[in-house]
């Protein structure tokens, strides 16, 4: 990395706001950078799916792009952009379920007889899929809660700020959903399915 | 118990959501979407008549009308214009 590289690499995320709020596309692609991973974890695991997740992406950092001026450049970024890509994720799961649920219903019924094949089994088997499925199975607001504590590692009280909903109510949709998704992982019972017992070691 | 069951949670939700990982080309895609609806024109400037995937330079002489040919085309893509041959 060349010298002048490394001074941008190393400018703050404020300094970046600022440069950004000037117009500058380098400050956007120096965040980005830095805080792709957080937005697109957070968009896949309350959306559970991977192209949703990239166009939420985007969306997020072109929206930071857009609307720099309203950001705060001396507080942290993260509660940003944590907070926008809940509601944009929250946005996407409810438009989809809106639209495309009767869809899939009448898709499912149509392929009802695919469900016997070795193949459609197969799929099922995949344990990561009973993942998805266990954390999908939850309520939108019990599944955003649970993101931002297992999956981004953040307080109650961050939490509580990011969604603006009291500490209390953080507390108790993270027990209800810690709660369903252990029984249908079937963690309570201190069982864990072989395919992901091989991840831990 | 209820602790290590919480652990456990916590890695096995990472490790699923770490499969996936943020496409390759978003950086690209967002900065060249970012530069289309700039205000600021200048911005745009940045990725006209800058190749980023090919050097020109590594072509054959013999290759001259090839080369040019897509280079119009790739200028035309990238500032939205369109070039009409005849």
């Amino acid at each position: 990395m060349s010298q002048g590289a490394a001074v941008v690499e190393a400018k703050s995320d404020s300094q970046l706001i600022f440069s950004l709020q000037a117009g500058s596309l380098d400050a956007l692609g120096i965040l980005y950078d830095r805080h792709r991973g957080l937005v697109f974890r957070t968009a896949i695991a309350i959306t559970g799916d991977s192209e949703a997740a990239a166009d939420l992406l985007q969306d997020v950092f072109l929206r930071l792009h857009r609307f720099a001026g309203h950001v705060d450049p001396l507080r942290p970024l993260e509660p940003w952009l944590y907070r926008m890509t809940t509601n944009l994720s929250y946005t996407w799961v409810k438009r989809r379920q809106r639209w495309l649920r009767p869809l899939e219903d009448v898709a499912d019924w149509l392929a009802g007889a695919r469900k016997d094949t070795p193949a459609y089994q197969a799929e099922m088997d995949d344990s990561w899929r009973q993942v998805q499925q266990a954390v999908l199975a939850l309520p939108l607001s019990h599944r955003g809660v649970v993101v931002l504590y297992y999956v981004n590692d953040l307080s109650l009280q961050e939490i509580s700020e990011i969604l603006d909903i009291p500490v209390g109510t953080v507390k108790s949709r993270l027990h209800y959903g810690r709660q369903a998704l252990k029984q249908r992982l079937g963690l309570l019972a201190g069982e864990i399915m072989p395919e992901l017992q091989i991840e831990f070691t | 118990m209820h602790k290590k069951s919480d652990a456990l949670l916590g890695k096995l939700l990472k490790n699923w959501v770490n499969r996936h990982a943020p496409p390759d080309n978003g950086r690209a895609r967002l900065l060249w979407e970012a530069a289309r609806t700039s205000p600021n024109k200048v911005d745009l400037d940045l990725f006209l008549y800058r190749p980023q995937y090919k050097s020109y330079s590594s072509s054959p002489s013999s290759d001259w009308a090839q080369t040019l040919f897509t280079w119009m085309n790739e200028c035309s893509f990238q500032g939205s214009l369109k070039v009409r041959l005849i």
